[in-house]
């Protein structure tokens, strides 16, 4: 079996659901006529028309790349701060990435429909905190059957809801 | 909600300004694309690929159905949700035979309890079918014993002949008899009727497949093929009873539909354009209806209830759950 990839999109559902994160592992997209998934897509198709998207790079999948002051910036898009968290280790994870690969960083998380932005940087304390939280990613990712399903206020907004609670 | 498109004029459909333009004889009409759940084209259409395109991007799927009302094949677009894992379980428990019995007992146990509902309905209307029910409950006690799917087939096919009897009794219109079950053609009106909402159903539970992580080709109760679409045949058993019999009752009782809706072709009975019509209303209709899901806590429509028992397939073949049928409550 090939070994299993962490993506970016586990990090950031690894801080809201971990069920979620074993279903994405397997490719088990959430409904996508669910409206709050059809808002993300806009959201994504439609902002920053000026700049480069979806840059792939190996199994990461930057949603911006610019240069800004001779320094390379990486976005990352999201609807709202609401996950704050979530979205801050998913940059951190691109960065990491970048890292490895010989390419210093510096990452912006943007939210578009707030007008805001925040900057992100992989210090060791962010680097150490990535790793365990890739471990206990891919703990569950081997997992034989999904975490159960644990009601959470995300429940209420999410495009798993019906396939959970059917 | 997204809606279903019904295309019974002739014309062309073609994409204009990222959007969906119809044109026919009588007029022009943009059909917002990101309001359309799929489109039943009935009428003579043309289309381009341009067009293709669009809908293959937007995910809808096309069905079309012939001068007869017979359902000819759809559109399906390329596969949009790929899990190699979901189709690897849903072969695994084709592939076992103990496997694949356990889901094709549900279907058929699910039929009968359906069909059990709608004849307790009219039990307590003061119809005579406690015979036909007793008659259904043991052929779902005889599910436990089967150990193949042929097997399962055929008690099905028993149910069905023992409910399908009680149509004159509950339809009670001389107009609208039953006499045998028989398809191409159908043989008279009710016939037609049943054969008309079967395929619908079809489609529609085709559509919905197509919104999930499964495979239609691979069926439980009707055998796998790998050439044509199977695990819509399977779940249409647990919605015939609820959605398409339950509609034709109504259709024939408030005479929205009588025998002048029907001509003599080919050698077989088929329902006329308004016939058609009236038909395709009252199943958007029921569609669009919602009854309360107790799990979800909220109101879901027949569409939905559709989705959802895909949802329980699929937790089913994760070895999460085990798959219990969408029982109604009448």
């Amino acid at each position: 079996m090939k070994e299993k990839k962490i993506t970016g999109t586990l990090i950031w559902y690894y801080f809201i659901c971990k069920r979620e994160v074993w279903l994405i592992a397997r490719n088990l997209e959430p409904d996508q006529d669910d409206t709050n998934i059809t808002i993300g897509r806009f959201i994504q198709e439609n902002s920053y028309d000026r700049d480069k998207k979806e840059v792939s790079l190996g199994n990461i999948k930057i949603d911006i790349m610019r240069r800004g002051d001779g320094q390379l910036v990486v976005g990352e898009v999201k609807k709202s701060s609401k996950f704050q968290e979530s979205a801050r280790m998913q940059l951190l994870f691109y960065l990491s990435e970048l890292k490895s690969a010989g390419l210093e960083a510096k990452g912006v998380l943007m939210f578009p429909r707030e007008k805001r932005r925040e900057e992100v940087e992989l210090t060791p304390d962010t680097e150490k905190q990535l790793e365990q939280t890739i471990k206990d990613i891919l703990r569950i990712m081997y997992m034989e059957v999904p975490p159960k399903v644990e009601k959470i206020p995300f429940c209420k907004n999410c495009g798993y809801r019906e396939m959970c609670y059917s | 909600m997204k809606k279903n498109i019904y295309i019974f004029n002739d014309g062309q459909i073609r994409r204009k300004d990222n959007t969906v333009y119809f044109e026919t004889e009588e007029g022009k009409k943009f059909l917002p694309i990101e309001d359309i759940n799929d489109i039943f084209v009935f009428g003579e259409l043309e289309l381009n690929k341009r067009f293709l395109e669009l809908t293959s991007q937007k995910e809808i799927t096309i069905h079309f159905f012939n001068y007869y009302g017979y359902y000819i094949g759809s559109y399906y677009p390329r596969e949009h949700l790929n899990s190699g894992y979901m189709t690897l379980k849903q072969s695994e428990h084709y592939l076992d035979i103990e496997k694949r019995l356990a889901i094709a007992r549900a279907f058929v146990r699910g039929s009968g309890k359906n069909i059990q509902n709608v004849l307790r309905y009219y039990i307590n209307r003061g119809k005579d079918l406690e015979d036909i029910s007793t008659q259904i409950e043991n052929l779902i006690g005889k599910t436990d014993n089967c150990c193949d799917s042929s097997e399962l087939m055929g008690i099905e096919g028993n149910m069905r002949d023992y409910y399908y009897k009680g149509f004159d009794t509950i339809i009670d219109n001389e107009d609208f008899v039953f006499n045998n079950r028989s398809r191409k053609p159908p043989r008279n009106e009710l016939n037609a009727l049943i054969s008309f909402g079967n395929s619908l159903l079809y489609t529609l539970i085709l559509s919905e497949i197509y919104k999930t992580h499964l495979d239609p080709r691979i069926g439980y109760l009707h055998t796998t093929n790998f050439r044509r679409f199977t695990l819509n045949l399977d779940i249409a058993e647990i919605f015939k009873p609820i959605i398409i019999d339950r509609l034709i009752f109504t259709l024939i009782g408030k005479k929205m539909i009588t025998k002048n809706d029907f001509e003599r072709d080919m050698g077989g009975i088929l329902l006329k354009e308004r016939g058609k019509k009236v038909f395709i209303q009252e199943f958007d209709n029921r569609l669009k209806t919602t009854i309360r899901h107790r799990k979800l806590g909220r109101e879901v429509s027949y569409r939905r209830l559709i989705r959802l028992e895909l949802y329980k397939l699929e937790k089913h073949l994760i070895g999460e759950e085990e798959y219990k049928p969408y029982i109604s409550r009448w």
